[in-house]
């Protein structure tokens, strides 16, 4: 990845689970304000909504008798290889900025939601009365004037870094070994090496079960999606043009079927 | 010359309207099919238009498609004479007459592209209505669909490129018999001697 | 806060009961974290709920509510017992040697001098051994049986680690193993913090807790160091300045309210100045008559002369015994014993015990004046029943409420200018960041123009007590609008004379030559300037202690009992870690929290004490020198120590015809109840941002109860106390533990506050639970611990 990527480090083992990134990204995104859902947890929401874009979940579990609460910040992730762009038929809607982020412009989306389908992490979301997709742009706006996202900026317990991924994968390297020195012996990083890296990175208390923190195990584009937008896709194009030259020289060949006198009887 | 009817209003209405949705639909599905076909979607009224009515112009065709599908569903069997007219195919292809069975009112390419096209639009309609509500249709469901979907529209596609062939080019008059609803006693008897038998008493 | 927030960074082991700053104070939290990154400090949770404090804890200790002081006081058994003391320390520091009175003892769950008829204590037991001076005595060898260190021993030798796991509901190798780690820091280079809140101040026995915290920590040796102390996590952004400044049952700095049995100045000097105990105590509260004099000219100017007492007689008188805490008025509101009542920046229906006796309270009132934000509840009060009928069923209608309410909007925090005192006593000078909205005033503003116009109705009409009206020194440029500054000055103090800023509280006398609104708060305004809008970001220690930043009482030291930092010598116990440091001729460091030049053996180490030293042994307070398990006012068990004893002998519990206490076969579970992250309090429910975050009351059950109750996440609940009831959504989670005690299964009920029936999101009012019994010395209601039903609805 390029030297100017930014990314977004979350040591959830220093999440408290304040919501302050919450708040923060629904002030600086003029987000309207909408009834929290309850669904027996903690979560403002029970899932990412088109005007909620940074979601803490509250992962409640008993291990051997012993409680755990994992929260863990959940948001688009920024992938290196993004599945909503290679989804995306409109172009211009999504688009990779050269620092890395990932960025719906609404005014070109057309409201398919191929992005969902095709993203790993099941981040975007169709607003039913915009019919336009949405979700974090890890603010682009205040990045590309040089300030920290609104959430990094607003997180109490350095639970939320931003800077370069170079060095953030470094600070969690760091974290990693930290974390183990500190007795916990699965602690590591998770980076979605199934679509090139996210440049949402996260340090884990048990890195080998991502998915206790609500993340998916092996993020990947879906195969039907690569299919779809893959090989499908040039299969079917041979297909057509295949065929319609097949009819042409079909008719320069044989040429019309003939009909007979209308009068011989 | 002397005509005898072909296909009814009823016939000729459904064919045009589910013609029209098809073409509508397999224009903008080419726009949502690649970015490099999007400029198609400018069209046909733009991006977020296209997004809208396509689903639309899909569920209306599936619905002239299924009235067609009533009315013919019976006479689209396929018999005996039709497997051999099958086995002869490469003969017809070759605008050779000899051996070939004589055709009642539908051949039996035209009963496989009706049932090509009946079952595409069948795995179109079912994927279609899932991609049309992304935030309903479950993932695994939406993950199948836009597989089924775009395979589904590429073999019937290709089918519509044969039919349109046929109709126009390759069997002059076919266009006649869809529009006006007549053809020719001699077209009749060249290209479905069967039928022209059966409908004249001759 | 002994310390500070920012100190927390420093400490090794934090200690987090009756408390859940990751939820309620998160951004202090972050200094916790500081420590855990950068120190490898341990995080303690011990708490009945798994809270988001836990969830980043290294150990959790589940424990029934109410029974804090059997876990505190089974450590202190523990280092006791297991030599984890800091014994240079005790010896150096406390009151450790202090012989006490021979006929001071302990049985049966009560102190020497129980009145069984009265049910109130006679304290003349509770004292030192005085030699010929007046001193105590004391014996350094720690040997003598009646000296505090081997009472104290005695007294907590029934603590054993078996007793608390059958009190508290954990077990002994959960405690042991909590223990093991907080007794480690009993040694000199090893430091532990406590944090607590309202988990600790909301029971019938509170201070008595925090006593036994402050023991705790002696022993271990954790007072007065950086990374140490005993530490309140102080709910509101100004809580601390309106305990400081008097807001209840005291003057301002902490200086006795008047009674009736005072009624010369002499004589309540006389009450309430100390006398040494020891010959080496510096006693600084000896300096009472400075500080209560340069009060009274503060409040009455010129016209508070000797001659005249300097007023004194114009000061409200109690009663020889009598409580006006709020929960004792409320009740003689209740007994219709009041015709007026203003409400400032406070929300009794909301947050008194008992919510429907509130309601019924204030309908007894002729009038009631209410200055806020929004309309409250407590402004709503009359329209109850409308509003939450279900809950309120003995409620009267609207109709039938002849109380006249007057709602004055109130300029909200960030409309005006003035200070905050922060939990680490800061005092910090912010500016209005907006106008207030449409009629809103600040509210000196509107205490000043309530002022002046009663003072005028008493100059035209006359009337009783006119003269401290008439007399009060009300000198400002715009005597309806006086400027915060010119009140922050008038708080520093003057000196009468030139009129100039005194440097600090050693600049005050009692002869009416210098004035002081509060004698702790005095430095803060000095010819310098305005010391609380300082922020210098230096930090000379290297400790994050920031002595540029703002300003913290008193006398800008940042961290209480610095002296006890260093051993007998002036050395710290920890050099690579030290506040302040002897260099032989002046201390270094921090602001000394002791005369900056007096040599180290010249004082003891706690100045303001009349021993001179801290104290594990106490009269002050109202239920024993030694703290004493007792179990809540309403329990599910009996006291396992003396159930004869259960609860708290002197606590009051309050006897109107709305108040009555449950039973365990009828409520059979123990309910607590506490804040959220999300919201603060019950303003954010008329806010977008935390009604969006936390929209919903919900009841948290546990998923054992939950199960016998057939009760799903989500399932509509109801949660009935010998009060009354609430209703809402259960949630049901693994989170609360059933807790073993005593051989029997208790369950714990939790239950948020924030919601009211006014406001952008609504639901029950929890305090329709609560029972209106009281802490006996600071009169804080027992929120934590009282007994509920709950039913799937």
């Amino acid at each position: 990845m390029p030297a100017t990527t930014v990314a977004k480090l979350i040591d959830t083992s220093l999440c408290i689970g304040c919501k302050a990134c919450e708040v923060a990204c629904q002030e600086w995104n003029e987000q309207e304000f909408t009834l929290g859902v309850f669904n027996n947890t903690y979560q403002t929401l029970p899932d990412l909504a088109p005007n909620f874009w940074n979601l803490i979940k509250f992962n409640e579990q008993v291990e051997d008798g012993a409680n755990s609460w994992l929260m863990a910040k959940y948001q688009c992730m920024h992938c290196a290889d993004p599945g909503c762009l290679k989804a995306c038929p409109a172009p211009g809607a999504i688009v990779q900025l050269p620092n890395g982020i990932v960025d719906f412009r609404q005014e070109n989306c057309i409201g398919c939601g191929y992005c969902i389908t095709g993203c790993p992490f099941d981040v975007p979301r169709l607003s039913p009365t915009t019919k336009k997709v949405y979700k974090c742009s890890l603010c682009s706006d205040r990045v590309g004037a040089g300030m920290t996202p609104a959430c990094i900026r607003t997180c109490p317990t350095n639970c939320l870094t931003f800077g370069s991924r170079t060095d953030l994968v470094e600070l969690a390297a760091q974290r990693t070994e930290e974390l183990k020195a500190d007795g916990f012996q699965d602690a590591g990083v998770y980076d979605g090496p199934g679509v090139g890296g996210t440049n949402v990175l996260y340090v884990l208390k048990h890195a080998s079960a991502p998915e206790k923190y609500g993340l998916p195990k092996d993020p990947r584009i879906p195969w039907t999606v690569s299919l779809w937008k893959g090989p499908l896709k040039w299969v079917a194009n041979a297909a057509f043009l295949g065929t319609a030259v097949g009819a042409l020289l079909h008719y320069l060949k044989f040429g019309p079927k003939e009909t007979h006198d209308d009068e011989v009887h | 010359m002397k005509f005898i009817e072909r296909f009814s209003f009823a016939e000729r209405a459904s064919h045009w309207i589910s013609a029209l949705c098809f073409l509508y639909a397999a224009f903008t599905g080419l726009a949502l099919w690649s970015p490099r076909l999007f400029w198609l979607s400018g069209v046909f009224g733009g991006g977020e238009t296209v997004r809208a009515w396509h689903p639309w112009a899909g569920l209306f065709f599936a619905i002239a498609l299924g009235v067609m599908f009533r009315r013919w569903a019976k006479e689209m069997q396929l018999d005996e004479e039709d497997q051999v007219w099958l086995s002869k195919s490469a003969l017809y292809a070759q605008n050779i007459e000899e051996g070939i069975p004589e055709s009642g009112r539908f051949n039996a390419g035209q009963k496989m592209m009706f049932w090509l096209q009946s079952a595409s639009a069948f795995f179109l309609l079912l994927s279609g209505v899932v991609i049309w509500f992304p935030e309903v249709a479950p993932r695994s469901l939406r993950l199948i669909a836009v597989l089924v979907h775009p395979a589904s529209a590429a073999v019937s596609l290709v089918g519509i490129i044969v039919h349109f062939y046929m109709s126009t080019m390759a069997v002059p008059g076919s266009m006649g018999a869809m529009v006006r609803g007549k053809v020719s006693e001699g077209w009749a008897r060249s290209h479905h001697g069967k039928w022209y038998r059966e409908v004249t008493g001759r | 806060m002994t310390n500070g927030w920012c100190d927390i960074a420093n400490t090794d082991v934090v200690l987090v009961m009756g408390g859940n700053p990751a939820e309620n104070h998160p951004v202090g939290f972050r200094f916790v974290m500081e420590a855990k990154r950068k120190r490898k400090a341990k995080l303690i949770c011990v708490d009945p709920r798994f809270n988001r404090t836990a969830a980043v804890s290294d150990t959790y200790v589940p424990l029934r509510a109410g029974t804090d002081i059997a876990f505190l006081g089974g450590l202190i058994h523990y280092a006791i017992s297991n030599d984890l003391c800091h014994m240079d320390y005790v010896r150096v520091h406390t009151n450790a040697s202090f012989l006490l009175r021979e006929d001071f003892h302990f049985s049966e769950g009560h102190f020497s001098g129980w009145d069984a008829e009265k049910k109130a204590y006679d304290k003349t037991s509770w004292q030192y051994e005085l030699d010929g001076a007046g001193y105590a005595k004391v014996d350094e060898t720690l040997e003598n049986p009646r000296c505090v260190y081997r009472a104290m021993k005695d007294h907590y030798s029934r603590y054993t680690p078996e007793k608390v796991a059958e009190i508290c509901g954990c077990t002994a190798d959960e405690f042991k193993k909590a223990a093991a780690v907080i007794c480690s820091t009993g040694r000199a280079g090893r430091v532990g913090t406590i944090l607590y809140a309202l988990g600790w101040t909301h029971h019938s026995h509170s201070v008595q807790l925090i006593h036994t915290a402050a023991m705790l920590q002696l022993l271990l040796g954790n007072i007065g160091l950086p990374g140490g102390g005993v530490n309140a996590q102080r709910g509101h952004a100004n809580i601390q300045g309106s305990t400081d400044m008097g807001a209840w049952n005291m003057l301002p700095g902490y200086l006795r309210l008047p009674r009736a049995q005072w009624q010369t100045f002499d004589s309540y000097l006389k009450a309430t100045t100390p006398k040494p105990l020891r010959p080496n105590a510096m006693n600084y509260w000896g300096n009472t008559p400075k500080f209560a004099t340069s009060l009274l000219k503060a409040y009455y100017g010129a016209a508070a002369k000797k001659e005249n007492d300097f007023g004194y007689a114009w000061l409200p008188k109690l009663g020889e015994t009598e409580n006006q805490s709020w929960g004792f008025f409320f009740d003689r509101m209740h007994r219709k014993e009041m015709h007026g009542f203003i409400s400032f920046g406070m929300n009794p229906v909301a947050n008194g015990p008992n919510t429907e006796k509130m309601l019924e309270a204030l309908a007894n009132l002729d009038w009631l004046v209410v200055v806020e934000n929004f309309e409250t509840e407590t402004a709503a009060f009359w329209n109850a029943k409308q509003l939450g009928e279900k809950f309120y069923p003995r409620y009267v209608d609207a109709k039938s409420i002849q109380t006249e309410v007057i709602l004055l909007p109130a300029a909200c925090f960030a409309e005006k200018d003035g200070s905050f005192v922060n939990s680490s006593r800061w005092l910090q000078w912010k500016r209005a960041a907006v106008p207030p909205p449409g009629l809103a005033k600040p509210d000196h503003e509107i205490i000043a123009r309530i002022f002046m116009a009663v003072r005028a109705l008493y100059e035209k009409e006359g009337g009783a007590g006119k003269e401290p009206l008439m007399t009060m020194q009300w000198n400002y440029e715009q005597p309806l609008m006086p400027s915060l500054e010119e009140v922050a000055r008038e708080v520093n103090g003057k000196d009468a004379a030139t009129g100039q800023q005194v440097p600090g509280f050693a600049a005050l006398k009692d002869d009416g030559s210098t004035s002081c609104g509060n004698w702790v708060y005095s430095g803060s305004w000095t010819e310098a300037g305005n010391l609380m809008a300082r922020r210098g970001q230096e930090d000379p220690t290297g400790l994050g202690l920031f002595p540029n930043y703002a300003w913290s009482w008193p006398a800008n030291r940042r961290i209480l009992y610095n002296r006890a930092s260093n051993d007998a010598d002036g050395k710290p116990w920890d050099p690579t870690h030290a506040t302040i440091r002897w260099n032989g001729t002046k201390w270094t460091g921090d602001t000394p929290d002791y005369k900056a030049d007096a040599e180290p053996h010249q004082y003891g180490a706690f100045i303001m004490l009349p021993e001179g030293v801290a104290k594990f042994f106490t009269s002050d307070l109202a239920e024993g020198p030694f703290p004493e398990h007792y179990e809540p006012m309403e329990s599910p068990v009996k006291n396992a120590l003396h159930p004869n004893a259960s609860a708290n002998p002197v606590a009051p519990v309050m006897k109107s015809s709305a108040d009555s206490m449950g039973t365990p076969d009828k409520f059979p579970y123990v309910a607590i109840t506490y804040r959220l992250t999300e919201h603060f309090h019950y303003w954010t429910k008329h806010v977008a941002s935390g009604s969006e975050l936390q929209s919903n009351f919900f009841v948290e059950l546990p998923e054992g109860l939950a199960k016998e109750k057939g009760i799903k996440g989500g399932d509509v609940v109801r949660v009935s106390s010998a009060r009354g009831s609430v209703e809402g959504p259960a949630l049901v989670t693994p989170r609360m533990q059933p807790l073993k005690v005593a051989g029997k299964t208790v369950y714990h009920v939790g239950i948020p506050i924030h919601w009211g029936y006014v406001g952008r999101v609504r639901g029950p009012l929890v305090n329709n639970l609560t029972p209106s019994v009281f802490d006996p010395n600071s009169g804080t209601p027992e929120y934590k611990g009282f007994l509920v039903n709950v039913e799937k609805v």
